[in-house]
């Protein structure tokens, strides 16, 4: 039996049936946790996130159309979610913590060869991409949208996400090998 | 192709969406230019390592307080929803019956006025009734978000998420088959003993269904844990099951069986006897 599309399950959500969140819930809570934490870098805030995402998911369930992906409108409100995070969050840090540029460790040379080491100083460099390459990359890499879905969620043309995409990668591979201590291809 | 396009192409290509026509020319390009293979080489390498980033989970609170939260917010909906149905139903009443002339409505008026008075005192007594048959609806709207919580948790990975599993079923009022059956699924097939026993602890409360007595004997005969077979044994003890004693008497005769489960086992057998 052909397991119930996103979209069919968001709809009888709006028309009253709210249980069936439950579903969609199981099927997307991970992945959304997982773009919340690369955003944030903190477990319990993205889980806060996650909680505020389905939250606004049954206040605002009237206005699902079902014309777009369920996903779409779902990183719509997630990104939603993350912004009032950010302006929340500026309001409760001082200005000039906010301009501070993290704290990098420098790596040993002994320890770069290990998968781990990589993959932390990977994030490192995830986490100094500006925010909406970041959010770009992510989508595409992580949430396995297209391109399409992501221009229609971010509401621009193809062409711009494609070449965010491209600009994003280049941008994030020097930083990733600055933080290992060499120069850039 | 120019360098300038295989830029524009680079997202596809990195996705894998490009066609088998574009992505030969994209070939063609680069065996000639190596200015653009060294940076789509740079570029796969960095979407590659991107891919090995592990997926994180988060922990199992996320999910209790989502449920928590569906079932306050389903609880609340079925509050309101009850209140507007009735509104409009009276008003769509009383716009019918109302007539026309001011002389009749205010006779009309007279009559409700009496009418209320005598009807205040009976309503009283009614206006406990049907608010029990709300409670009884809120009742089973809450069992079915209870079911679908429980069953989520039981199928999940970690041990500590299948153990809040088997104590959100025994929190269900009414449990339907699909709870008895997983629950009996779970005490026959979970690997953490821990979950095992939590399971016949809440078979135990559900003990009148006429499923679980056949399923707690037949899952007897299944368990290689000592704790777990001493539990169901007192637990068949308890409840009286007269038909666990062939389970027992067969039980017994495992020679592998721990001494303590056996000595157990042989008690049961004379208080069930």
């Amino acid at each position: 039996m052909e397991p119930t599309s996103d979209n069919r399950l968001m709809e009888e959500v709006r028309d009253g049936k709210v249980e069936r969140l439950a579903i969609l819930f199981e099927r997307h809570h991970v992945m959304l946790f997982n773009f919340f934490l690369r955003l944030s870098g903190n477990r319990s805030t993205s889980e806060d996130l996650v909680q505020e995402v389905f939250f606004r998911i049954l206040k605002y369930r009237d206005t699902y159309h079902g014309q777009s992906k369920f996903i779409v409108w779902m990183y719509q409100i997630a990104r939603n979610v993350h912004v009032d995070h950010l302006r929340k969050q500026k309001q409760e840090v001082p200005l000039d913590a906010q301009f501070e540029e993290p704290a990098v460790a420098e790596t040993p040379a002994i320890e770069r060869l290990s998968a781990e080491v990589d993959a932390a100083v990977l994030k490192k460099a995830l986490d100094r991409l500006p925010l909406r390459k970041r959010e770009v990359l992510l989508l595409s890499r992580f949430q396995e949208m297209k391109y399409r879905e992501i221009a229609e969620l971010m509401g621009c043309d193809i062409g711009s996400i494609k070449s965010t995409i491209h600009r994003a990668i280049k941008e994030l591979g020097k930083i990733y090998f600055e933080l290992q201590g060499g120069t850039s291809p | 192709m120019k360098c300038e396009q295989i830029r524009e192409k680079s997202a596809d290509y990195l996705a894998g969406e490009l066609d088998e026509k574009s992505l030969s020319e994209v070939r063609v390009h680069l065996a000639h230019c190596p200015a653009c293979r060294e940076e789509l080489e740079s570029l796969s390498a960095i979407w590659t390592k991107l891919g090995v980033l592990p997926k994180e989970q988060p922990s199992g609170s996320l999910r209790i307080r989502f449920y928590e939260m569906l079932e306050a917010y389903k609880k609340g909906t079925e509050k309101d929803r009850d209140k507007i149905s009735l509104g409009q139903t009276l008003s769509y009443w009383f716009g019918r019956l109302m007539p026309r002339r001011p002389a009749y409505q205010i006779a009309l008026s007279l009559i409700l006025i009496a009418a209320g008075l005598g009807g205040g005192f009976l309503l009283s007594v009614r206006s406990r009734s049907a608010a029990r048959t709300e409670v009884t609806g809120l009742r089973g709207e809450v069992d079915d978000m209870r079911r679908i919580v429980a069953v989520s948790l039981l199928k999940q990975a970690s041990p500590s998420e299948r153990l809040m599993g088997v104590s959100w079923s025994a929190r269900i009022d009414r449990p339907g088959d699909e709870i008895i059956q997983t629950l009996l699924e779970t005490l026959n097939r979970d690997p953490n003993v821990n979950v095992r026993l939590a399971a016949v602890d809440a078979l135990y409360l559900f003990y009148d269904h006429p499923e679980v007595k056949a399923g707690l004997i037949h899952s007897l005969a299944g368990q290689t844990s000592p704790l777990v077979q001493l539990s169901l044994i007192n637990l068949l003890v308890e409840i009286r099951e007269r038909r666990a004693v062939e389970a027992l008497e067969r039980l017994i005769q495992d020679e592998k069986l721990n001494p303590k489960v056996k000595k157990r086992a042989e008690l049961g057998l004379t208080q069930l006897s």
